[in-house]
């Protein structure tokens, strides 16, 4: 599809899945896109865990080849997918239209700045309770796109996960809605890497059987 | 490096998280009680996803160290007591 | 270090992916058109690698490339020796003689190993993970397993190729023997054919991958003593030129485009 056409299906309400590793998307990406990382191999299945089913989809992945590939693997998860930007974010640019940029914070900037964040942990709720930023919270990443959005805070957000594949993608359903978040680059592997303070939480204790 | 003989390979390269974790999970159902399954994956979230999985779960994770890009995780089943 | 040899079987062709997994890098050597430019971003992105460059040992005659396509797919350079210049009508970007290349930990050298053709170089592949010595090098259509390249091809035609067959075959032999012989030998050989390919002779090995130490003993051809014994056991062993060859090479020189490559000989 040419950029335009993008342009025209984004305005019928059709999402533009980014599916560039995190650090290009973060940098620039086309308004309103979601970042979902490609990799052949799993993309099918970690879609199906997060990915709504009810949204029109538009691809931009490059190069084009992956693209394809990927609209091909989608389509065929049950995934509505109209089509693909052809020629990537060069044609985007190309064509005058304007981009975005996710803000990044490193682990160590997190840390220098942690009481003017709301940190908002993507990962499942065992990685949290096991270990977390002190004063953050838990927000499954493959919660619906309903309760990111409604995720209030009067701080901005920053996300993290386990090193910023799944965050990425929380924060840029968030940033579509609006909402100011950034993403936490290096995420938790960073952090305890750091020797950085992490809280646990108590261990679910399984309900007595019958 | 540990001299750790295992059991089962699970091959998770090139998965991006949290799959090698999820794949993991379904891997050691297959294992019988004190087996060990070796884990490759080179999703650097694994460093984190695996300890996290471990505690969770009750299995016992012996040791974890990196071989040129892939991270590789020894894993002792410990099956759950009714 | 990741390394990656792909065989387009019916050509008896090998093109290589060579790359680093912690700096997540990789580039392509020598790819094929027949296998298409997206086989190889696929294999690439697979492995979780994005390509950074597009390096050829030669101009090739006996199969389209997919060298140019694949450069401008990812936005990275294609990669052809300085000499090369004279010669093709597109951009491109050079490299000299020795030059280094870093992806990642990876480490690759070029050796200039004129003969084939002009511009032929070869590439020297280290994985400074393991050791600073030399692990293989991609010697292209100038050492094959068994054989070496031929130097009779578009003689004819000295706008496409320079020197005579006797210049072309002599240094062919000094890049295999001063050159190529002169690494170390657990060096691993891998060439861009292999078996029934017509780009060299009758003793191509099936095997697509041999050692400096194996090559040095064994080769019949490098076993000659003089450059004139090697030309002329290398005349006689000799196959059939490539079909296509010389529009194919049109083509890989950017004279003609690929439509044109298959149009009825006049």
């Amino acid at each position: 599809m040419k950029p335009s056409e993008v342009q025209d299906a984004v305005a019928t309400g059709a999402v533009v899945l980014d599916m560039r590793p995190p650090k290009p998307f973060a940098k620039e990406h086309v308004p309103g896109a979601v970042n979902f990382q490609f990799n052949r191999a799993d993309l099918a299945e970690r879609a199906e865990m997060s990915l709504p089913h009810d949204l029109t989809y538009l691809i931009h992945a490059e190069p084009d080849p992956i693209a394809k590939v990927a609209m091909g693997i989608l389509s065929k998860a049950g995934f509505h997918v109209e089509g693909y930007l052809e020629g990537g974010l060069k044609q985007w640019k190309a064509e005058g239209l304007p981009t975005e940029a996710l803000p990044l914070l490193t682990v160590d900037e997190l840390k220098d700045a942690l009481d003017r964040y709301r940190v908002v942990d993507t990962r499942e709720s065992f990685e949290f309770r096991f270990g977390h930023i002190p004063g953050s919270t838990c927000l499954e990443w493959t919660e619906p796109w309903a309760a990111m959005e409604a995720v209030e805070s009067d701080k901005p957000l920053a996300l993290v996960c386990g090193d910023q594949v799944r965050s990425a993608y929380v924060a840029s359903v968030m940033q579509r809605a609006k909402m100011d978040a950034a993403l936490v680059f290096g995420g938790m592997v960073d952090w305890l890497e750091r020797g950085y303070p992490v809280e646990k939480s108590p261990k679910k204790t399984k309900a007595p059987s019958p | 490096m540990a001299d750790i003989k295992e059991d089962v390979v699970l091959d998770a390269r090139n998965l991006l998280c949290p799959m090698p974790v999820v794949k993991a999970g379904k891997q050691i159902r297959s294992l019988t009680n004190g087996q060990i399954l070796k884990i490759l994956a080179t999703d650097r979230g694994s460093i984190a996803d695996f300890p996290a999985w471990a505690d969770d779960t009750g299995n016992e994770l012996l040791e974890w160290h990196e071989e040129d890009g892939t991270f590789v995780f020894y894993v002792r089943k410990v099956e759950e007591e009714d | 270090m990741i390394m990656k040899q792909f065989r387009f079987e019916p050509l008896a062709q090998a093109s290589y992916l060579i790359g680093c997994p912690r700096a997540k890098e990789a580039v392509i050597i020598d790819p094929i058109d027949d296998m298409g430019a997206e086989s190889y971003v696929l294999e690439a992105a697979d492995l979780g690698l994005t390509i950074t460059g597009v390096f050829e040992t030669h101009i090739h005659a006996d199969y389209i490339s997919c060298a140019r396509e694949l450069a401008e797919m990812n936005d990275v350079p294609h990669y052809l020796d300085e000499s090369a210049a004279n010669l093709v009508k597109y951009d491109y970007t050079s490299f000299t003689d020795g030059q280094v290349f870093e992806i990642g930990g990876v480490r690759i050298t070029t050796i200039h190993t004129p003969g084939h053709t002009p511009e032929h170089t070869s590439f020297v592949i280290t994985d400074t993970a393991r050791s600073d010595e030399p692990w293989c090098v991609l010697t292209g259509d100038a050492l094959f397993v068994g054989d070496v390249g031929r130097p009779d091809l578009l003689l004819g035609d000295q706008a496409l190729d320079v020197m005579d067959e006797a210049t072309r075959a002599e240094t062919l032999y000094r890049s295999v023997k001063d050159k190529l012989f002169a690494l170390p030998d657990h060096v691993e050989v891998y060439p861009c054919h292999y078996g029934g390919s017509t780009c060299g002779g009758v003793n191509m090995s099936g095997k697509a991958a041999s050692t400096i130490a194996f090559e040095k003993r064994f080769n019949l051809a490098m076993r000659k003593e003089t450059p004139a014994e090697f030309a002329a056991f290398v005349k006689e062993t000799a196959k059939p030129f490539p079909d296509d060859y010389a529009r194919i090479k049109s083509y890989n020189l950017g004279l003609i485009s690929k439509d044109q490559i298959t149009e009825a000989a006049v």
